[in-house]
């Protein structure tokens, strides 16, 4: 049971005390940006690995999120915290509105309408783009983005990677509660068999669409914790290619397991970063993820999270 | 009492069963035929999972198909499948659990019926075994016992014997004689070990491209011609 939480809490521990010391101005800003996507990735994790449902409109999710955070940011007092709970609650009932194709459908079908989803919020966050301190309820200005408020706490790029962490690792707790009790044995009943779990008396629709609403509350998190990092938001931060990416990352980091999201999140914003700090193309690091994702189906089933936990609990005695 | 009334259940042009009617009041009842013959589609009819075209099931004044499938499970339905349907990567207590937490079982009994029904099977000693890991015997076991907890009223168990050994049929035999007087729960049971059959129930029924051929006291049943001459090939 100890051993258990040892890897999770000395991870934690270390990158909220020790981490932001190390890195560099710009690689803070990196690091944040990496542990919020690392976020999102552990939405489409419980999706995939709980009932096998593929969600690639995770990315405009946290747009959506970003969205309502902005958007409260500039038009009320409420405090930051609150705000980034609110973003999360309002993508969680939108999350909710996309389990209503999953309760008929799966694989490829259910993918492709949430592809079609993350396009349909493309073209919104094209069209009406990111509030910045303007008038009306769209609230955009011709104008550089008005100040927003942050967290009392975190007035510093290295205080709001810290903030962010603690939210990170209170949701990832938030997932980890889910899976050892009630919710969890229900998703495991219902990716055995649907009918094996009605027989059991699980409410299969309930617990879809809870799986949705959890994925969704971490989306809308993750894009209230980007719009409190960034300061502003753009549309083309938030394309529907960019749900396909994050989602293969899940997959490479590996869905059963915290350790994979964190990966899928340093894969997405961080490797990129690295490539175009050392002088590399940072499109290759898509032919790197092409390839680390051809390794997972076929090798890795459990991601290089599966791989870095086998050896790690082989290592403890 | 289990009132099966005028029941039919088409899929596309497969007529699954037809006009079934049919009224139980024993404690262990067997249901018999040949591969095809509606059995499995019977259990589903119970459970919500198969396409009803007519009738009811009226169990204690409740047509059953009234309610939500899940529904049914509260209400005191339970059922095995054919295929065993343990999940490779939950330990033994957390499939009971799903059971209890599904059935909306105070919290101060978990320990309680989980203790109960794992003794009463004879496998408490699996209680942390992974899914995966269990025997096909113990898998049957695990399935059992979600079946009891909660004392169900009616519990369908499709092909218990299937795959296991003479000295494990014995032990089903003991469990499945057993159920009424610990459980309070009627039993339907579809195999085709006819001396499991013989053995356990009470009375059994014979269907036959979905249709009842034979219902009455088990010994009866299976000296009947039409009986022989549908399932035991004589
Ligand atoms: N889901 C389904 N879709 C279409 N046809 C089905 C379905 N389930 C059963 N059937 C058909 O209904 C008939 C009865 O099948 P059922 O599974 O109830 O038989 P059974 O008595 O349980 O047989 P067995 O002894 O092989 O388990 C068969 O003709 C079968 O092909
Ligand atoms: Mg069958």
């Amino acid at each position: 049971m100890t051993r258990q939480f040892a890897l999770p809490i000395t991870v934690f521990v270390f990158s909220l005390l020790a981490l932001p010391l190390l890195l560099s101005a710009l690689w803070v800003k990196v690091v944040t940006s990496a542990v919020i996507f690392s976020l999102a990735a552990a939405g489409i994790s419980v999706l995939f690995a709980q009932l096998g449902l593929i969600n690639l409109a995770q990315v405009a999710l946290i747009g959506l999120g970003g969205w309502v955070a902005l958007r409260l940011n500039y038009g009320t007092a409420i405090p930051f915290t609150v705000i980034v709970f609110m973003a999360g609650t309002t993508t969680a009932l939108i999350g909710a509105i996309l389990a209503l194709p999953a309760l008929r459908m799966r694989g490829l079908y259910l993918a492709l309408v949430t592809l079609m989803a993350a396009g349909a919020f493309q073209i919104l966050f094209n069209a009406f783009q990111f509030p910045n301190g303007g008038s009306g309820f769209w609230g955009v200005a011709q104008q550089s983005a008005a100040e927003i408020r942050l967290p009392l706490l975190a007035n510093s790029d290295v205080a709001y990677l810290r903030y962010t962490i603690v939210i990170v690792a209170l949701c990832f707790c938030l997932v980890a509660m889910h899976r050892i009790t009630a919710p969890g044995r229900a998703w495991a009943m219902i990716r055995q068999s649907e009918a094996n779990a009605m027989a059991a008396g699980v409410n299969v629709t309930f617990y879809k669409i809870w799986a949705f609403v959890l994925s969704g509350f971490m989306a809308g998190v993750a894009g209230g914790l980007l719009s409190g990092a960034l300061g502003q938001l753009d549309a083309r931060s938030f394309l529907a290619a960019d749900g396909i990416l994050l989602f293969a990352l899940a997959v490479v980091g590996g869905v059963y397991s915290w350790l994979g999201a964190l990966i899928a999140g340093l894969l997405f914003k961080l490797l990129p970063a690295v490539f175009n700090n050392i002088g590399l193309s940072a499109d290759l690091a898509m032919v790197l993820f092409g390839a680390a994702l051809l390794h997972a189906i076929i090798t890795a089933p459990r991601g290089i999270a599966g791989q870095l936990l086998v050896a790690f609990s082989r290592k403890s005695p | 009492m289990i009132c099966i009334d005028n029941l039919s259940v088409n899929y596309g042009g497969v007529v699954a069963l037809n006009s079934l009617t049919l009224n139980i009041t024993e404690d262990v009842v067997g249901l018999i035929g040949p591969n095809g013959a509606g059995k499995t589609t019977m259990t589903n009819a119970f459970s919500g999972f198969a396409p009803i075209a007519s009738g009811k099931i009226v169990i204690d004044d409740m047509n059953l198909l009234e309610l939500p499938a899940y529904k049914r499970a509260r209400w005191g339905l339970a059922r095995s499948f054919q295929k065993v349907q343990i999940v490779n990567d939950l330990r033994v207590q957390d499939h009971l659990l799903a059971v209890i937490d599904a059935k909306g079982i105070d919290r101060k009994k978990r320990v309680w019926w989980i203790d109960k029904v794992l003794d009463f099977v004879g496998i408490a000693d699996c209680r942390d075994t992974l899914g995966a890991e269990l025997n096909s015997y113990r898998k049957r076991m695990t399935e059992i016992a979600k079946c009891l907890i909660g004392n169900p009223k009616v519990i369908l168990l499709d092909e218990p014997g299937g795959g296991l050994s003479e000295s494990e049929m014995q032990h089903l035999r003991s469990i499945i004689s057993n159920t009424k007087t610990v459980f309070g729960a009627q039993i339907i049971m579809v195999d085709h070990d006819i001396d499991l059959i013989r053995d356990v129930c009470e009375s059994t029924a014979v269907l036959d491209f979905g249709k009842l051929i034979a219902f009455g006291p088990t010994s009866e049943v299976l000296q009947d011609e039409a009986v022989k001459v549908a399932y035991l090939g004589r």
